[in-house]
């Protein structure tokens, strides 16, 4: 069928602007993957560094809090973040979830015997643990960032009258159901992790005979470094080794 | 050696398809897959009923056409083509699951046989060089290092078949589309269309419903040609240097006196 000349004439000129050419390859399953895979790193870069301001827990009730008050302090640039990550998160989901879309209808009916040769458990489970991820994300927000949860508890201050983010974490942590709801995120985030960024890397075209063994061995090293910080924080705090 | 047989069974693309289990006596462990279903079919045919309907061609692993999920797994047990896979692989009295490749991109036309026309229009879109008419030119005027030459062939043994898309679980054919790009890239004679040929080739493998990649690399652990997935992450480089790339004019193009809009 051909198309009529006014109509190829306007596709033409359309195509010719090219920002709308650009953003016309951002939208194909490449580019779409290329964002995706951007976003993520700098989600799991943020990630990475949650963990290392963390484990100031490690250093006592001082170190913490006053960590926290330096954040808090800088409220344009803590703002600014917040909006930046919650861009980022946004982002990173809505492509993600118009490819899975796409991905399902690529193919409308399954195998009835189909047998996986080599796929990992976390590069088979991305969506379940991404969607996952989401709702723990939302309870560590209304949790630890909001204190809804604990109000009394979240807005109580230390000797020097900054707000006790230590006591904060101790005493959650002390709640054996809040340590295994923190343990289950931290396996998901582990898996997530482990398979993302290794194939981000991928997806961004890096690849080398010298370094393949590098690049396909960051993300489970990255993921299991942020997953043994993080539950030591918990673990250390559950069985009483820091405590208020 | 006996087996029993479940195999997928479609009048034709509008049929809903089931799986018919058939059992196969007297079948001699030097037979390939595909003998065994020439023994099937003869017993179909002398009960008077309708044959299989399944692909292949060549029969020595080289053309790309049969096309058999076998246990659910692409091509069978073996990194291997169907045609180049013998009955001595599989225990006496075994049940084999018999189905054809699965995706949207690939209809099933009947039986086990898929449409992969969609494969010529992606390489339709940018898989070709061009090259001047007149006489041959004289052989090695082009030099092509030997490291160079190695890599491109090594995706250019690509047979087309199709296994990548059967077994990932997006029915992605980036693999295929990765080969072919990352062949012609590798070599000076697929540099003119480049930059076009990655883009045009990205927009084929979407428009005809492909999926994307996960990068869980089904796709290199089933291809008979064993292509690695390093051409993925070079096709990712080609689109990404295209798109960076994209060739603009420096200069206002004059306006085309003949363009009827204006």
């Amino acid at each position: 069928m051909e198309p009529s000349g006014v109509q190829v004439k306007k596709a033409a000129r359309f195509d010719s602007l090219p920002m709308i050419r650009f953003f016309g390859h951002i939208l194909t399953s490449l580019g779409s993957k290329v964002l995706i895979a951007l976003s993520g790193l700098g989600l799991a870069g943020f990630v990475v560094f949650h963990m290392l301001g963390n484990l100031q827990v490690f250093e006592g009730q001082d170190a913490l809090n006053a960590y926290a008050a330096f954040l808090r302090d800088m409220p344009m640039a803590l703002w600014s973040a917040r909006v930046a990550l919650l861009a980022i998160v946004g982002l990173h989901i809505g492509l993600s979830v118009r490819l899975a879309i796409q991905n399902r209808r690529a193919r409308p009916a399954g195998y009835v015997v189909h047998h996986y040769r080599r796929a990992s458990l976390a590069s088979r489970t991305m969506a379940l643990t991404g969607s996952l991820l989401v709702l723990f994300i939302v309870f560590h927000l209304v949790h630890l960032t909001a204190g809804w949860l604990d109000p009394e508890f979240h807005n109580r201050v230390d000797l020097r009258g900054q707000r006790d983010v230590f006591g904060n974490i101790v005493h959650a942590f002390q709640n054996p159901l809040l340590v295994a709801i923190y343990l289950a995120g931290q396996a998901v985030l582990g898996l997530h992790l482990s398979h993302a960024l290794s194939s981000s890397l991928q997806t961004l075209g890096l690849e080398h005979p010298m370094l393949d063994r590098l690049f396909r061995g960051a993300g489970p090293l990255v993921a299991l470094l942020v997953v043994v910080g993080n539950v030591a924080i918990i673990l250390a705090i559950a069985f009483g080794l820091v405590h208020a | 050696m006996t087996f029993t047989l479940k195999i997928w069974r479609q009048n034709g693309p509008a049929d809903k398809g089931r799986l018919v289990t058939y059992q196969v006596r007297d079948i001699s462990p030097s037979m390939s897959f595909i003998e065994m279903l020439d023994v099937v079919n003869q017993q179909l045919t002398l009960k008077g009923e309708e044959p299989l309907a399944f692909e292949y061609d060549c029969r020595e692993g080289i053309c790309g056409s049969c096309s058999l999920v076998i246990d659910g797994v692409p091509h069978g047990p073996d990194r291997g083509t169907v045609c180049q896979l013998y009955m001595r692989r599989f225990p006496d009295g075994a049940t084999i699951t018999i189905e054809p490749w699965r995706a949207k991109a690939f209809p099933i036309i009947k039986d086990l046989v898929v449409d992969r026309s969609a494969f010529d229009r992606i390489m339709q879109a940018g898989g070709y060089i061009s090259v001047n008419t007149g006489g041959a030119v004289d052989g090695n005027v082009l030099l092509i290092g030997k490291d160079q030459a190695e890599t491109a062939m090594d995706a250019a043994s690509c047979i087309s078949c199709g296994a990548c898309v059967a077994a990932c679980k997006n029915a992605s054919a980036m693999l295929f589309v990765a080969a072919k790009v990352s062949h012609l890239a590798l070599l000076p004679q697929g540099q003119p269309e480049r930059t076009k040929r990655a883009k045009a080739m990205v927009a084929a493998m979407d428009r005809e419903g492909f999926g994307s990649c996960g990068n869980q690399y089904e796709c290199e652990a089933v291809c008979p040609k064993s292509i690695s997935v390093r051409f993925i992450a070079k096709l990712n480089r080609e689109f990404l240097r295209a798109t960076i790339e994209e060739p603009s004019p420096l200069a206002e193009q004059p306006a085309d006196p003949h363009d009827e809009s204006h």
